[in-house]
Order: structure tokens, then sequence, then C-alpha cells
């Protein structure tokens, strides 16, 4: 077979394969905008030709969506934030340096994000509701910076050692120090494993509901992962309205596709500098 | 240079001790996870119900927990459903997010960037959005997926109840973990092949080499310290899955038949009100993860030493 | 460095317990200003009933009453963590009626057996009553009651030339006649105890008996396995709902399907007001892209579940208590709630709802049309889970979805029965 005509086939699977994964995407995106009505048909309907917003519209209606984009906000910025610096410093650390307690730490990192959580949430409750951050971004923050940096300490480890050394001391023997000869050399070539370590904090802070269904009891702290669940859990006791669903499931979605969009770019050579070595 | 050289040149150079750098991130796992975490050790030791939980002093019980539950046969049951659906489940995951990887290095630019935008997509699906799309894919009497299949001619699906089999809920859970997790999966190891220099790759190919030696001759071990690292986080992860089987069950079966681990516990803490040994299971859970993953940890020991 | 772990996991754990320590409540104190918290269970109290609580806590105390609503899928892990805790307990919560007992033997709930007459006494539902009780005291009292009848296709039903059954022997026979291969004569889930139930009760059974001070799971006597194979015949001779499905929605079933313009089922269980929902369905004025159904009587009937010999059979009785935390802080205004819950004023606007009235002597507001007529009927003969401390955990664990599920999958129910007696009485004695 000529490579041309192969590659034609292979970027004709590729499309269709493409196709096929985003389908569940684009099945959320059509139905949201297709009347309920029509939706209850048992043949599905695969264009939304006769749109509405109207899916939109109730599903936005009491006004608990924006207090939830609110509260999910916020929290998933804090995480993101303290888990960039505090992953960034524990990284540099354990790859530019040699000290005693280094091997045990790496292993602790490793192991303490394979404990279930599922076990852990009466723990958490009682320590959250002891300095009264129930209902509160910090109290949930906390926890969920704990969960999510040991992993991107992870990440972070492999870039920090993929910046070689050498670049720094040449830094040095212009005049500059340590530290600042680090942040002027190393951090700006970084900044594709910040970017895909913020995206993994991001993501998890963003999905996560079991713990923050216990540490956010009142509607008012609800972030959007409850307020779906909510949502869908409301509608099954009717006939669930799938077209309602489906505009809810959309709009928690949205804000998470805008920034992988924005970040896209940097995530992918964030990957690429980070694989090798990882 | 060993380690005291390399502190000692660290430290002629005016730096402290590393461990300042390290000290926000101890202290928020001690702050964010110190407390749970002794908690849970400290209840797997304890019967600790609903009675404790308003007050009553929980007694001590030794090895209790885990002795009942190294005898309970269900218990048993469910860590080999899990561990079965976490290994099949990385495995698929492995493998088609690295022919996925391969087929991007293959195709061209333009055909690249839609794969590429539709994997993203799948990857920033929220898993509660996912969830509800995927359980209403496959419901069974309005569900995308059975109408399709059931256009197939000789095949009948109408009104196939995918999750009212243990063996097909798993398999749905299944189906959408890999759907969730081959993104990311192909993203890092494109990464690592696009690092395999193309003289390398023209050489084999002068000399001869058919595609499949040059995939297990050279590509792999390149992309080897990718694979290994993918690997390992998709085993830790598909073992303690939770999220995905919880919201299934909501959809479907309440019943203990289809539960893996991470529900098995949620169950035995929130609605069996039994602390003690959902703390210790827990415990066991750990335990399971490091074996899966001791491959892992024993490569990173020795690369330590080294 | 782990010296440093250590210290600071020792001050975590030292702040932990001191905050843990909760101040009761002083026994004399004014209700006048307390803010209090109510929380209620899903969605069943409607919003008129919750304004005239807020209103009439705010005449009574100037303080404010927030109401928190809380979904029955989350709420035992809300309730496991936030009743003991006195800085977040709701003051007075909504709680299931058969999660009661559980609750209030591990002393979740305030005594309010100095109210017990001033709340309505004797003329309190009884058995609600009694699974929020502990030797003679009393915890938690009954919110509302709801009762579970048939609702058939009168159309469906005529065509076959079968009457309303007057004995559960006609109605399982009648059901099955009706099963077509896409119509369930009697639409219920595999998992349905909540339902199915009924048929062991109809037949004298059990879930489980007291024998001494322990309780017992009673699923192997011969009652309550003759219940079980009735039920097994019917669901697998008469439904077409999965094995899997449980307690949900049967009501969208027995309305039109408008793709089909037939009901998928010709006669369902389901709580009473499940009548709003049901019947012709039209575009809704207010919205073309939903639908409304109007009930129509030449369509549309409804009875309750015959008992093996005539009458009318032993179904659950659905509904919930509702109990003061013993964690509040606010012990006064929480009592001052219960009051106005109780007042005849707040009872007859849960009877006007179509929620049984705790206090039956106003039961008459539910009125008098088929629907209510049907409650009452139903809910007279209707009996409770055990109350047993250990029931929220036997359900809480889905042992007897998983129970129910084997049976009517077709398992052999006396080898069932002896495995999910093990594994209930595990649990039943808390």
């Amino acid at each position: 077979m000529n490579r041309p005509l192969a590659k034609g086939l292979l970027s004709a699977l590729a499309v269709i394969i493409a196709l096929i994964w985003a389908f569940p995407v684009y099945w959320m995106v059509s139905s949201s905008f297709i009347p309920t009505a029509i939706l209850q048909s048992f043949i599905p309907t695969f264009f939304p030709l006769n749109g509405t917003v109207s899916n939109y519209t109730g599903a936005i209606a009491d006004g608990s969506f924006f207090s939830a984009l609110g509260m999910s906000v916020a929290i998933t910025l804090t995480v993101v934030l303290f888990c960039i610096v505090f992953a960034f410093l524990a990284a540099a650390a354990i790859s530019r340096f040699r000290f005693r307690g280094r091997r045990s730490f790496v292993i602790a990192v490793l192991i303490v994000q394979m404990l279930p959580a599922e076990g852990l949430f009466i723990a958490q409750y009682k320590m959250v509701s002891s300095v009264h951050l129930l209902d509160s971004v910090v109290g949930v923050s906390v926890i969920y910076i704990a969960a999510v940096v040991p992993f991107t300490i992870w990440m972070l480890r492999g870039f920090v050692a993929g910046v070689p050394v050498d670049l720094e001391e040449a830094a040095m023997v212009d005049g500059l120090s340590r530290f600042g000869a680090f942040m002027r050399i190393t951090f700006p070539l970084l900044a594709p494993g910040l970017v895909a370590s913020g995206v993994y904090a991001f993501l998890q802070a963003w999905n996560e509901f079991t713990v923050a269904l216990v540490l956010l009891p009142s509607e008012a702290a609800q972030t959007l992962p409850l307020w779906l669940r909510g949502f869908v859990q409301a509608s099954a006791t009717r006939e669930t309205d799938w077209g309602q669903v489906m505009a809810a499931s959309t709009l928690v979605a949205v804000p998470v596709i805008i920034f992988f969009l924005i970040v896209q770019g940097r995530l992918t050579s964030g990957l690429v500098s980070g694989a090798v070595k990882g | 240079m060993s380690a005291d050289a390399l502190t000692r040149v660290n430290n002629r150079r005016g730096i402290r001790a590393p461990h300042l750098l390290l000290i926000p991130a101890i202290a928020i796992l001690v702050l964010g996870m110190g407390y749970p975490v002794i908690w849970q050790i400290v209840t797997s030791f304890q019967e600790y119900g609903l009675k404790q939980q308003f007050g009553q002093a929980p007694s001590f019980v030794g090895l209790d927990n885990y002795i009942t539950l190294a005898t309970d046969p269900q218990l048993w049951v469910v860590v080999g459903k899990s561990l079965a659906f976490c290994l099949i489940t990385a495995f698929v995951t492995l493998g088609l997010g690295t022919l996925l990887a391969l087929l991007m290095s293959a195709v061209t630019t333009t055909a690249r960037l839609v794969l590429q935008v539709a994997l993203l997509l799948a990857w920033s699906m929220p898993v509660v959005s996912a969830m509800t799309v995927w359980i209403w894919l496959f419901d069974r009497r309005r569900g995308a997926i059975n109408y399709l299949l059931d256009m197939v001619p000789g095949v009948d699906m109408n009104r196939f109840d995918w999750l009212s089999t243990p063996f097909t809920f798993l398999l749905v859970a299944s189906i959408i973990v890999v759907w969730m997790s081959v993104p990311f999966v192909s993203f890092s190891v494109y990464a690592g092949l696009t690092q395999v220099s193309d003289e390398v790759m023209e050489a084999a190919q002068l000399d001869g080499a058919t595609g499949w030696q040059r995939f297990w001759g050279i590509i792999l071990p390149m992309i080897r310290p990718v694979i290994s690292i993918v690997l390992l986080l998709q085993l830790i992860w598909d073992l303690r899955v939770f999220t995905q089987i919880k919201l299934l069950q909501d959809a479907g079966s309440k019943s203990g038949d289809y539960d893996l681990l991470g529900t098995y516990i949620y169950k035995l803490g929130t609605s069996a009100q039994d602390f003690g040994m959902a703390s210790a299971v827990s415990i066991l859970v750990l335990g399971i993860t490091i074996a899966l993953s001791w491959f892992y940890i024993r490569s990173l020991l020795k690369e330590d030493v080294a | 460095m782990k010296r440093k772990i250590g210290l600071v996991a020792a001050a975590t754990a030292a702040l932990v317990v001191l905050a843990g320590c909760s101040t009761p409540a002083p026994a004399e104190q004014s209700a006048d200003g307390q803010n209090i918290t109510l929380w209620l269970m899903g969605g069943d109290t409607p919003d008129t009933l919750r304004d005239f609580l807020k209103t009439e806590y705010a005449d009574a105390t100037g303080g404010t009453l927030t109401i928190e609503q809380q979904d029955w899928s989350d709420a035992l892990s809300k309730l496991t963590t936030a009743l003991p805790d006195s800085e977040n307990t709701p003051d007075v919560t909504e709680i299931g009626n058969t999660w009661s007992p559980t609750f209030t033997s591990v002393g979740a709930f305030s005594d309010i057996t100095d109210m017990y007459v001033e709340l309505g006494g004797n003329s309190l539902l009884p058995s609600f009553v009694e699974v929020g009780a502990v030797d003679g005291a009393n915890f938690a009292l009954p919110y509302y009651f709801g009762s579970r009848y048939i609702f058939m296709r009168k159309d469906v039903w005529g065509a076959a030339g079968l009457e309303i059954p007057t004995t559960l022997p006609q109605f399982n026979e009648g059901v099955v006649k009706l099963k077509t291969d896409t119509q369930s004569g009697f639409y219920i889930g595999g998992e349905d105890w909540r339902n199915g139930v009924s048929w062991i009760f109809a037949n004298g059974g059990e879930l489980a008996k007291k024998e001494g001070d322990s309780w017992m799971s009673s699923l192997s006597d011969a009652k309550t396995i003759e219940g079980l194979t009735q039920l097994q015949t019917v669901y697998q001779d008469a439904s077409l709902a999965p094995v899997t499905e449980a307690d949900s929605t049967p009501w969208v079933n027995i309305n039109n399907n408008a793709a089909t313009g037939v009901p998928e089922a010709a006669t369902i269980i389901a709580p009473g007001w499940a009548h709003w929902s049901i019947g012709d369905l039209a575009p809704d004025p207010k919205d073309d892209t939903k639908t409304v159904a109007t009930w129509n009587d030449a369509t549309f009937g409804n009875f309750v579940l015959p008992g093996v010999d005539g009458g009318a059979a032993p179904v659950f009785a659905g509904g919930s208590n509702i109990a003061v935390s013993a964690a509040s802080k606010n012990q006064a205004g929480s009592r001052e709630l219960m009051k106005i819950i109780f007042s005849e004023e707040y009872q007859n606007m849960l009877g006007a709802n179509g929620l049984g009235p705790a206090n039956l002597d106003y039961a008459s507001s539910l009125g008098d049309d088929q629907f209510a007529t049907a409650l009452s009927e139903s809910a007279a003969n209707s009996k409770l889970t055990p109350a047993a401390p250990g029931w929220a955990a036997v359900e809480g664990s889905g042992l007897l979805e998983e129970f129910f599920g084997k049976v009517n999958g077709g398992g052999d129910i006396p080898a069932l029965a002896k495995e999910y007696d093990a594994k209930i009485d595990d649990l039943i004695n808390g």
C-alpha cells in the first residue's frame, strides 16, 4: 500500500473515531435544545431542528444555579492556585535537592493518594465543623487541596527535573543568586507543567461531590455537581425531563470546556515535556 | 555526587535546607488529611457505629474488624470484582489510548486536530454531567444506544436493560470510565511519541524494520516511562472508582451485587453505619493498591538509591 | 520531619476533641428570638405549608425559621453527621418513619413526652408514635402519612372482561391475564420491596419479629414465604418492569405513551398523591413544551389492594416522623415549632394537600373524594416496618432490594429467605 493512501485511510479512521468519542457531548448539547415533549418519544431525535432555549430557562429558573456556579468557581480557583504554588515548591525541593527524608516524602506522597476517600467523611466533617468551616469555601478547599496536591507534586517533579541544572548554574555565574536563577530561568520553562497540573486540580475540584455533600450541607452553599445531582433527582420523581436535565448538564460542563480551550495549547506542550521524564 | 555532597554544595551556595520548600505542602497535607487518616486508622480497631457517633465512647476491639472482613466471603467477591474491573479497564484504557496516540502521529494535521478536539471535549466533561448523559444513552426505553443497536439486522435490543445484571452494569461502567480516561492517556503517550526522534525512526526504517518491530524495538522503550506512570495512575483510579458506580446505582439497583470497593465502603459507612468496618476495609483497599503499584514503587526506590 | 507531622496532627486532633464537647442547652430557656432550622425530606411538603410555618414561627417567637430541604437519598449521611453536632444540627427534622427507631434509640432526639398530650396525645397515628418511642417516652412523633393503593386502566380491564377484584387471588390472576408483550398487567419493579411487602403482610407474614429483647428476621416463616411466592408469580407473569427497579415512578406507565398512544401498564400501585400525575395528557397551556395530566374517570380507576379473603390488604405505611434534635441549642424554639406543626390549622392544611395528617381527629380534611376514601381505607390497614434499632441499617444496606430482586428474578425462595435472614439478623439489633 502506498503511503499517501495509507495516510488518507488512517486520517478517515481518526475522524470517525473522533465523531464517536464526541458523540455523548454532542448528544448532551443537542438534546438540551429539544423540547421535552419531543424527547419523550421512543425514537431518539438526532438533530435539534426545532430548537428551543426553554430547557435552559427552566433549568436556571429558581436562581440556585448562579449561587452554585459562584461556589464552584470560588472553590476551584482556590484549589488550583494553592495546589500549583505548594506543589511547585515541593517539587523543586525533591528534584533539586538531596536530603534526609526525601525518599520517605516521595513515597508518602504517592501512598497518601491511594487511600479511599469514601470512609473518611465522618472524620472530615468532625474536623471541619469543629473549626466552624462547614458551608464555607475554605473548609472544603483545604480537604480538596490536600487530596490533589500529592498528584500535582508528582506531576511537577518530572518537569523540574527536566530543566537542566546547568542552565541555572550558568545564570549564577552571571551573578544571580540560586533562587534568582531558578525563578528567572527554570520557572518560565515550567509553565506548561504548571498548566497541566492546574488542569488536573481544576477537574478534581470542579467534579467532586461526595465530600461536598457532607461539608456543604446547606442549599445555599451547594456546588455545581450537587446542584446538578439534585436537579436530576428531583426530575426523576416525575417523568425525567431529559431536555432540562441535559440543559443543566451542559451548563455545568461549559465552564470546563471553555477553560480547556483556553489552556489547550499549553496543556499539550505541557504533557510533551513532562511525559518523557515522567 | 553523593546526597551529602550535594547538600553541602547547596548550603555553601546559601540555600537553606530544602525542608522549607516542603513546609506548605506538608502543612496542607497534615491539615487536610492528618486527622481523617489517623481517625480512620484508629477507628478500624474500634467498634464504631451510630451509638458512638452520638456520643457513646467507642471501645477498642483489637483486630476484630479485620478478622470479620477476612472471613466475610461477600467482601472477597467484591474485592475480586473490583480487581477484575480495575485491571480490565486500566489495560483497555492504556491500549486504546496508545493506539489513538499512534494514530495521531500517523495522520494529517487536520485529522489529528479533529481527533484531539474530540478527546479534549470528552476529557473536559464533568463527571456528573457525563454520567447523566451516558445513563440516558443506555436508557432501556429511550436510550439512543438501544435504538441504534436495534437497527442492526438480527439484533433485538429493544428495551434491553443494561443495568439489570451485574455483568452488563459493570460493562457499562467500564465503557464510561474508558471513555473518560482515554484522552489523558492518548495525550500523554502522544506527547511521549513526539520526543522519539525522526532520525532514529528513519534509520530503523532504512534497516528494514517493520512497523511492528519499530513499535516494540524503538518506540515502546522510549515511551516506557510515560506508559508506566499512566498505567499506575489508571490502576489507582480504577480500583477506587466511586462516583461513576454510585451514580449508575442511583439509576439502577441498590443491591450489593452491583458494588465495587468504593461503593461497598460507602454503604458500610453511611448506610449500615458501621464505621469501624468501613475504616478497616479502607485500610485493606490501601494495602491492595500498594500491592498493585509495587512495580512502580520498587523502581522508584531503586532509582532513588542510585 | 516525622516529629513535626506528629505535633501538628496532635494539635489538630486536640482542637477537634475540644470543639467536639457540646454544651447542653439550658433547661429553662425562652423561645423568644431563637432562630431555628427545620429539615424537610424531599418535596412532599408544599410551599404554602412551608410559608405558613415560617410566618407562624416568626409571630410566636420573633425568631426566624429556616427550612432546608434534604434529598431522601442523601439524608442518611447528612443526619448521621449533622445530628450529633450541636453547632450545625437542624433544630427540628423530618425523618423517615422506618429510620425513627434507629435514631431514637441512639439518643439523637429530645424527650418530648411532656408535650405529648398537648400535641395530640392518643389521637396521633399510633404506629408512627410507637416507632419514635423508647420505654414509654416519646421522642419522634408522626409528621404525615401516605398510603399506597391501586390505580387501574378501566378501558384495559374492561376490554378483557375483568371486574375490580375483591380478593388478592382474584387480583393476582387478573393482572396476569392482562399482560401482553408490550404491556404489563401489573407494573411492579423487581426490587420494589415497599410495594411488594404488601403480599407478605396480606398473607399474615412479617419481615421481622421481636423475641424477648431482640429482633429476628422472619423471612423464612411459612406465611412470609407464601406471600413471596405469590409476589414472584405476579412479577414474573404480569410485570415487564426491570428486576432492578425499586420504588420509583410507576405512574408514567399507566398514562398513554406519547409515542404509541397506549399505556405501558394496565395496573400500578402507587402512593395516593400519584393521582395528580395520572390522566389524559395534554400540552401544558402555560408551557407548550410540557404536558399535564387530567384525571379521567372513564379511563382511569382506583381501588384498595384487596386482602386474601376480601377486605383490604395491609400495605406499607408511607410517611415520616418529626423530632427535635437532642443536640439543638434552641430547644425552646424547637418546641414552639412542634406546637405549630401539631396545631389544628396546620394539620388541616396537610390533609387539604393530600398528606394524611398526624392527628387522626383531622383526617376529614383529606376530603371525601375517591382518592381520600382509598387513602383512608388503605391507611387504616397499613403496617410499618419493624421498630428495630438496626432497621435503618437494614434498609440502608440495600438488603431488601437485593432480596426482593433475587426472589422476583426467579430465585429459590426458601434458600434465599434463609440466606437473607442471616444477613438481616447481623444488622437488625443495631
